[in-house]
């Protein structure tokens, strides 16, 4: 129901350069370059499915979510949302849709968030009724209760993005694009959040598509991901098969309860981390089961954790080496160039 | 100390403020257009001198004075009223706080960075002035346009100052931004930027020729048309910069007892 | 159509509770706006004491020209700049998104964002002075001259708002925006002339570039009863083009919109 193929977006930004003799040339001739934001990328999403976008800043994230709403219009390629062009942004196209950013707003500043509220219902068509029960279903479920009435100026962090995540839902989008949402929230509202856009899906069969840095919320939203980087597409599966290809490797975590020489812990596995009383190995998927045995046997045990390598990691492994075959690539091509 | 490291950071604060200013080459243009309004008045007043001289101005008399209006305006220009507001609003003020350089400083060091553009925007202005109406528009003395370069600073610190003490306004209301409206209408009425001073009505110009507005363009004007002599020349200079000195007092006694008040609020 | 009728009334409302919210700005603000109306009659004045007629106008018929200025003022300040200047404020925040993402005509939101209701005071200080100058004349003006004059407050009004949609669609490409509204009231305080003091070059921006002369002066000839109606019509029709060209302007300035990084 969401069709990307062979999306590319290109700008032609002017090329500025500091110092005071820069700026005077830069008053009678501008060089430009041209940026490829995104450049030729793939992918279907279908309904109800919960996609997280992953990929290091500037990597096109971003702009693909624009693209996809209709705020941009691309360079080339075809993209359909529900059966629509996005870039033709056909009322019935957009009332069924949204766009949630973290750190902006689009409630209202000076007034009450209720305020926001009804004037999206106008914007929206929202009848009365169907209003009202939205509101109350919102209210139960992010606890707002008197939040709403207080102006948005008023409101810390938290609780204006508990509000602006009510005011984009007051239509009921089938469609939620979340451009970093959680960014900048203490841990528990990120927690209430994620459980609530969570349950959003669940319960209207909407589709979600999110940007985050954070991992836990790509962990606990995403069951699938895509990556883009430098507007290309770098991963499209599940978030569990990124993990296995790019970070096999499990972790066992041992308390021990006596002394014990490092000699011994690395016969067993690679030493991550190291403290009296505690260690951390990483080992082989296809070793785990052998290691534990092993470190059961010959070693004073007396707790043991098998986890998955952290995502922040995998994901910088990720994006290190796409950035370690770009650089062989333009490396190679230099060479060629030179010849 | 706050002084010296403030002087010593100077030459880099007018440089980095200079590449600003020349930066977006859109907004000179835009910039430039908006100060056109002499031009508006001189049509204006030379369809009323079509008939006959008024005072002593006629046509000619009237072009003269406001190319040189636009010309003093552009070299004594002050916006940060507008850029305190701004600042303040945003939050940016209280970067700006936490630096070793005394803000009222800084503020005027970006503001005359600005200055270089100003001038060349208003030197085909000045030539048009000297080619279409002729040397005798402006004065031929020496002595005069050493007079007219102490107007013009006169002037600047006049209106940077003036502007400053509305601008630190935003650090004790929020709709200081009003206030700012209201002091730019009385400044364009009672300068001489919209109507020669002289040609207001007898019993209301003695009030006008007490206020600071008139030493902003007027007097610079007066001088470099030549419609003064040196000893009156002397006299608008005495009073000016009379006008410097209280509003420099004035904007630092506002601007220190704002921060006091700012720094309760938390801004 | 309705739909947008109710969304007008809504964005109303919200300007309205904005403006009762703050009401001590309010307050400030209504005693600023008489500073307006009566600052703007010093120039005029002072032009009558040294000669008795400006390019062919006499001192009562320039106050009409006048009133009209400020009428349009008004409206400018209460209800034209306060809305546009939300899309400066958009722009500089990267909130412009929300605006477009919306199932309505986004120069309609932007357009009704926010209203100042105390620059009503202009509209009535406006009238004062349109009878002021029918009292110094000693007559008054005529019935289909009224209408004539009602009509071309409609087509002076879509002009004004033609002319911001302009400047705002520059918005778009020019980085630092504070500018521009500086620069359009500074061109619209021409417009407190009658048209006839603009001759040669300024003559033809003021009356077919930046249509001023058909915002003040016409309305003014309207009332003293010497409009024809050929001049009525070239006017509406005038005022249609332009504000086409305007929203034709908007469409391609908002083709170019970028959002500012992410």
């Amino acid at each position: 129901m969401i069709s990307v193929r062979d999306l590319r977006k290109h700008y032609r930004v002017h090329q500025r350069q500091a110092g005071l003799l820069a700026a005077v040339r830069s008053v009678f001739s501008r060089p430009t370059r041209l940026v490829k934001a995104v450049d030729g990328i793939d992918f279907e999403i279908p309904a109800g499915a919960r996609v997280g976008f992953l990929g290091p800043n500037g990597a096109g994230k971003t702009t693909t979510l624009k693209v996809l709403s209709g705020l941009l219009h691309p360079t080339s390629g075809e993209v359909s949302v529900m059966g629509h062009e996005p870039r033709r942004r056909e009322d019935a196209f957009l009332k069924r849709i949204m766009l949630v950013m973290g750190q902006k707003q689009q409630l209202l500043w000076d007034l009450p968030p209720a305020e926001t509220f009804e004037l999206n219902r106008a914007i929206y068509g929202v009848s009365m009724p169907q209003f009202r029960r939205t509101l109350k279903e919102l209210d139960d479920a992010l606890e707002l209760g008197e939040l709403v009435r207080k102006p948005t100026r008023q409101l810390s962090l938290g609780e204006r993005m508990k509000c602006e995540l009510a005011a984009a839902l007051i239509h009921r989008p089938s469609v939620l694009f979340l451009d970093e949402p959680t960014i900048g929230l203490d841990v528990s509202m990120q927690v209430i959040l994620r459980r609530f856009i969570k349950r959003y899906n669940e319960e209207t069969g909407a589709t979600l598509i999110l940007t985050s840095h954070d991992m836990d919320d790509v962990a606990a939203l995403c069951p699938r991901v895509v990556v883009i980087d430098k507007g290309r597409l770098s991963f499209d599966g599940p978030l569990t098969a990124l993990v296995r290809k790019v970070r096999p490797e499990k972790r066992l975590v041992l308390e021990l309860s006596a002394e014990t020489p490092d000699a011994a812990l690395e016969d067993l596995g690679r030493v991550v981390e190291r403290e009296p009383g505690r260690v951390v190995l990483q080992v082989d998927q296809d070793q785990v089961h052998h290691t534990i045995s092993r470190a059961l046997a010959q070693l004073p045990v007396s707790d043991l954790t098998v986890e998955g390598a952290p995502l922040e990691e995998v994901m910088s492994e990720l994006f290190a080496r796409s950035r370690a075959d770009r650089e062989g690539e333009s490396a190679a091509a230099g060479g060629e160039g030179a010849r | 100390m706050s002084f010296r490291s403030g002087l010593r950071a100077t030459p880099t604060i007018y440089k980095v403020a200079f590449s600003e200013a020349i930066a977006y080459r859109a907004e000179m243009i835009v910039w430039a257009l908006s100060s056109s309004m002499p031009f508006v008045m001189l049509a204006m007043w030379s369809a009323v001198a079509a008939d006959g001289p008024v005072g002593r101005f006629t046509a000619a008399g009237f072009g003269a004075y406001f190319l040189c209006t636009f010309i003093v305006r552009q070299l004594t220009g002050a916006w940060v009223a507008w850029q305190m507001n701004f600042e303040v609003r945003t939050g940016v003020m209280s970067m700006r706080l936490l630096r070793p350089v005394h803000p009222i400083w800084h503020f005027g060091v970006e503001n005359a960075a600005y200055l270089p553009m100003r001038i060349a925007v208003s030197l085909p202005i000045a030539v048009i002035l000297l080619v279409v109406l002729g040397r005798d528009a402006v004065s031929s003395s020496t002595l005069m346009w050493g007079m007219w370069l102490l107007a013009v600073v006169g002037a600047w610190w006049i209106n940077f100052l003036a502007s400053a003490a509305v601008g630190t306004l935003s650090l004790y209301m929020e709709q200081s931004i009003r206030v700012m409206d209201v002091w730019f209408l009385l400044y364009s009425l009672f300068s001489g930027y919209l109507i020669p001073v002289e040609l207001f009505p007898g019993w209301i110009r003695p009030a006008i020729e007490w206020l600071p507005f008139r030493f902003i363009i007027d007097v610079p004007v007066q001088i470099m048309t030549g419609a003064v002599t040196v000893e009156e020349g002397a006299q608008l200079l005495l009073g000016q910069w009379t006008w410097v000195g209280v509003f420099l007092a004035v904007t630092l006694l506002l601007w220190k007892s704002g921060l006091k008040r700012f720094g309760a609020y938390g801004g | 159509m309705l739909r947008y009728l109710r969304l007008f009334g809504i964005q109303i409302r919200a300007s309205l509770l904005l403006v009762l919210q703050y009401r001590a700005d309010f307050l400030l603000d209504a005693v600023l706006s008489l500073v307006g109306p009566l600052t703007a009659l010093v120039p005029l004045w002072v032009v009558f004491e040294q000669s008795d007629h400006l390019a062919g106008w006499s001192f009562p018929e320039s106050l009409l020209v006048l009133g009209w200025f400020m009428l349009l003022q008004g409206i400018l300040e209460g209800a034209i700049n306060p809305s546009l200047t939300t899309v400066v404020e958009h722009i500089r925040k990267g909130t412009l998104d929300f605006v477009l993402i919306k199932p309505a005509d986004a120069q309609f939101l932007v357009s009704t964002a926010k209203f100042l209701p105390a620059r009503g005071i202009n509209i009535v200080a406006a009238i004062g002075v349109f009878a002021w100058s029918f009292a110094e004349m000693g007559r008054t003006p005529s019935a289909w001259g009224l209408v004539q004059a009602f009509i071309l407050l409609l087509t002076a009004t879509l002009l004004l708002y033609s002319l911001w949609i302009l400047t705002i669609s520059l918005a778009f490409y020019v980085v630092r925006v504070d500018n521009l509204t500086y620069l359009f009231t500074a061109l619209f305080d021409a417009a407190r002339w009658p048209s006839s003091v603009f001759r040669g070059v300024w003559g033809i921006l003021f009356t077919f570039v930046i249509p001023l002369a058909l915002m003040t002066t016409w309305p003014s000839v309207a009332m003293l009863g010497n409009l024809g109606n050929s001049a009525l019509v070239g006017g509406i029709l005038g005022a249609l083009a332009f504000s086409a060209v305007a929203r034709g302007i908007w469409m391609l300035s908002l083709a170019k919109y970028t959002s500012a990084s992410s």
